[in-house]
């Protein structure tokens, strides 16, 4: 009997030491990984590296063409993205009636949401470059190819943070006179803006960091100047580092890991403020 | 006259005739004090429906016609002598054209072809017509705009209604962006399939063995014939992702879920958890080039020390391990809301009978919570099916269904950025087969996609 409970006892620590082992190796690989790109990489990072643009010499190459670009291509992202992502969850969330085609369109846009990101490149090739012939590897181009992508992930948030605004607040609003509109605009929309910031800034943070759709879209060229516009060609910081990383000469190693490193710290900013203004700004009801 | 002109006349109309209308409204108001206020909107309503009135009109006119008239300018300037002068050959006039049209605009400052720089002032010359033409037109539906818009400003018109109209639209186009994506996807997905279909039979392409897209290009050529068999490709696609990175990513994904709910303390749960999303943030480019430089030749002289030969430096054990490593947090975060959800009687009853933790886990909750994590390990194979940085700097081209994990295989995502960043011209059979192999990739995470959620969501109301 005893003897039975002992053995219950150490299954239980075995497994509690399995799973302890379970979250440790991730963590693990984690380091690993962050340890290996600084060492490689850390070396490579001066002022020089910062401003100078892509060059067939590694040691004159650095990241700002790439920088800029991955600017540019944001920017429209988020022109495009933002308002048509809110708009949208305003009207499913307020103003749709709840039938068929509601229904579908919410299933539609959950499904966007999880399709992979090198088919949105597929859809950037057909129609922006060849039907619509807008200029190849610009940032108009990868701009709204990524908006694309980006627009049901601020949908789903903007919906969840609309959700979350108490009842109680739209009929106060209503009670007092408010057309809907008003109630949505002047009452619901300031108060769930948190909740859509947040995911918006996810959002652009998962769309900075993607490299497939604009490889479709021609991002792949050499470019060797900075773009002075969102019309000429361009390429962005991951793509950047993917072009490198094929490079066959062995000093570009650094020049990538480095540029990994910036890609991580843009990340780890964007994130962080993400993070930063839930933490700050959100109402729990 | 320029379209950018016509642009700025038209914002100059609208700004004037909606601060019109304010004044007017404002004066209407404080004309009507006295008497209880009878003014139906604020007066910034009233200017707003005016403005709005001069401007969509002629902003909607605008922008269809600036690519229309693109084209009009190309085939007038086309229809006249110096046009008819050109080159027969469709690219090279193309080409020229595209010169002339930068000439014109001033883009560019020389060109590289003589007759560009002869067609320059021809076409800056058409060019300027049609804009005369287009703005015209602008101009004078945002002059009617405002002028029918400014006849209904009274004391009791309802301008806030009128407005609260335009915006309901916007709201409505928005969403309708959206169905609009996901219908551009199938279609041109589908569009661009069908082409491939008539040169390519559907049977060789989805049950075909070989893989080899290099088609000659002209006969005397080596190159082999072409054959599109897209089996191997789903093999490799599917050994990857969903056998190797499965393997990796469902005991730590689970474990580690099962740790932080319950076993560790809060404080540490605290932190522990945003450290594992950050595997998730980290992005997949980064990841394949910690796969391709590190990875992949620690495991080939794993391989060779445990006695294959043939292990290659893009093997499908590093794709897949590294690929396993980043859906970890997917699966952890839906295994997490799983647990979670299973009610507290439940855990409480089973440690109330003498189970140990461990034993409640295993035979009460992970049971109870199946359902949401079977959802969650679906999504985590959907995302690896469809994830491409990480194969294509770790994972190899070479086309073959082996299940030696040493080996390289190659998947869907790489063969379709193969194809298509490759210099091959739009027709051929090679670049549309990245089309249909694009289209049976979205709808087979579609299929898994609709599977999980339905699966998450009929165990939601289980315990509602």
């Amino acid at each position: 009997m005893q003897s039975l409970v002992r053995k219950r006892y150490a299954a239980e620590r075995r497994f509690k030491l399995f799973g302890l082992a379970a979250v440790g190796l991730s963590l693990l690989f984690l380091g690993f990984l962050l340890a290996t790109m600084l060492a490689k990489g850390l070396g490579g990072i001066d002022w020089m590296f910062l401003t100078a643009s892509d060059s067939t010499q590694p040691e004159t190459a650095g990241v700002w063409g790439a920088l800029k670009g991955s600017f540019l291509t944001i920017m429209v992202t988020m022109l495009l993205a933002f308002p048509v992502g809110v708009l949208s969850a305003l009207y499913l969330e307020e103003f749709a009636p709840r039938n068929h085609w509601t229904d579908m369109i919410e299933v539609s846009i959950n499904n966007l949401a999880a399709v992979p990101s090198i088919i949105f490149g597929l859809l950037g090739l057909a129609v922006f470059l060849n039907f619509m012939h807008l200029p190849r590897s610009a940032p108009l181009v990868g701009g709204l190819t990524l908006a694309l992508m980006t627009m049901p992930v601020i949908v789903i948030a903007g919906r969840n943070a609309i959700k979350s605004v108490p009842p109680s607040i739209r009929d106060a609003a209503l009670g007092v006179g408010a057309s809907k509109m008003q109630v949505v605009f002047h009452h619901v929309l300031p108060l769930a803006l948190p909740g859509v910031l947040t995911g918006t800034i996810i959002g652009m943070a998962r769309a900075l960091g993607e490299t497939a759709p604009l490889l479709m879209i021609g991002m792949r060229a050499f470019i060797a100047s900075p773009p002075q516009g969102i019309t000429d060609p361009a390429t962005v910081l991951p793509v950047q580092i993917f072009l490198w990383s094929d490079e066959v000469d062995r000093a570009f190693v650094e020049k990538t890991s480095a540029a990994i490193i910036v890609l991580l710290l843009f990340m780890l900013l964007m994130n962080g403020l993400a993070i930063y203004l839930r933490n700050r700004f959100e109402r729990r009801w | 006259m320029s379209l950018t002109i016509a642009l700025v006349a038209v914002a100059a109309i609208i700004a004037a005739a909606g601060f019109y209308a304010f004044r007017k409204a404002s004066q209407m108001r404080s004309a009507a004090a006295g008497m209880p206020r009878r003014l139906n909107s604020l007066p910034v309503y009233h200017g707003s429906y005016v403005a709005l009135w001069a401007a969509l009109p002629a902003l909607l006119f605008l922008a269809i016609w600036t690519p229309v008239q693109s084209r009009l300018v190309d085939q007038a300037v086309l229809a006249t002598p110096a046009g008819q002068a050109l080159p027969a050959f469709e690219m090279q006039r193309d080409a020229i054209l595209a010169e002339a049209r930068d000439l014109a605009s001033g883009a560019i400052s020389a060109g590289f072809n003589p007759e560009s720089t002869a067609l320059a002032p021809l076409y800056a010359a058409v060019s300027s017509h049609f804009a005369t033409i287009g703005g015209a037109v602008a101009i004078v539906l945002a002059l009617a705009g405002a002028f029918l818009a400014m006849r209904r400003v009274r004391i009791d018109f309802r301008a806030r209604s009128g407005v609260e109209r335009w915006i309901m639209l916007l709201l409505v186009g928005a969403s309708l962006i959206a169905i609009l994506t996901t219908l551009g996807i199938v279609l041109s997905l589908l569009f661009e399939s069908l082409r491939f279909f008539n040169m390519v039979s559907p049977t060789e392409f989805l049950f075909g063995t070989t893989w080899s897209p290099q088609t000659a290009l002209r006969a005397d050529q080596a190159g082999s014939s072409g054959a599109f068999g897209s089996l191997p490709l789903f093999w490799g696609t599917a050994f990857i992702g969903a056998i190797i990175a499965m393997i990796v990513a469902i005991p730590l994904g689970l474990m580690s879920a099962i740790f932080l709910t319950q076993y560790a303390p809060a404080k540490a749960r605290a932190w522990l958890k945003p450290i594992l999303e950050i595997l998730a943030g980290v992005p997949t480019v980064v990841y394949g080039y910690f796969a391709a430089l590190t990875v992949a030749p620690m495991i080939r002289d794993l391989g060779l020390a445990i006695g294959i030969s043939s292990a290659s430096s893009e093997s499908a054990l590093a794709a897949g391990l590294v690929m396993g490593i980043m859906i970890i947090p997917f699966i952890s975060s839906m295994a997490d809301d799983s647990i979670a959800a299973v009610p507290q009687a439940m855990r409480d009853g089973s440690l109330a009978l003498g189970a140990t933790k461990s034993e409640t886990i295993k035979r009460v909750v992970l049971p109870a919570a199946l359902p949401g994590v079977v959802g969650g390990v679906l999504l985590a194979v959907s995302r690896a099916i469809g994830e491409t940085m990480i194969v294509v700097m770790a994972a190899g081209l070479a086309a073959n269904m082996t299940a030696n994990p040493f080996a390289s295989v190659t998947t869907v995502t790489v063969q379709i950025v193969q194809l298509l960043t490759g210099d091959q011209e739009f027709d051929s059979p090679k670049t549309l087969a990245a089309f249909a192999l694009g289209l049976l990739l979205f709808v087979v995470t579609l299929i898994l996609n609709i599977i999980a959620l339905r699966v998450v969501r009929k165990y939601r109301e289980a315990y509602e």
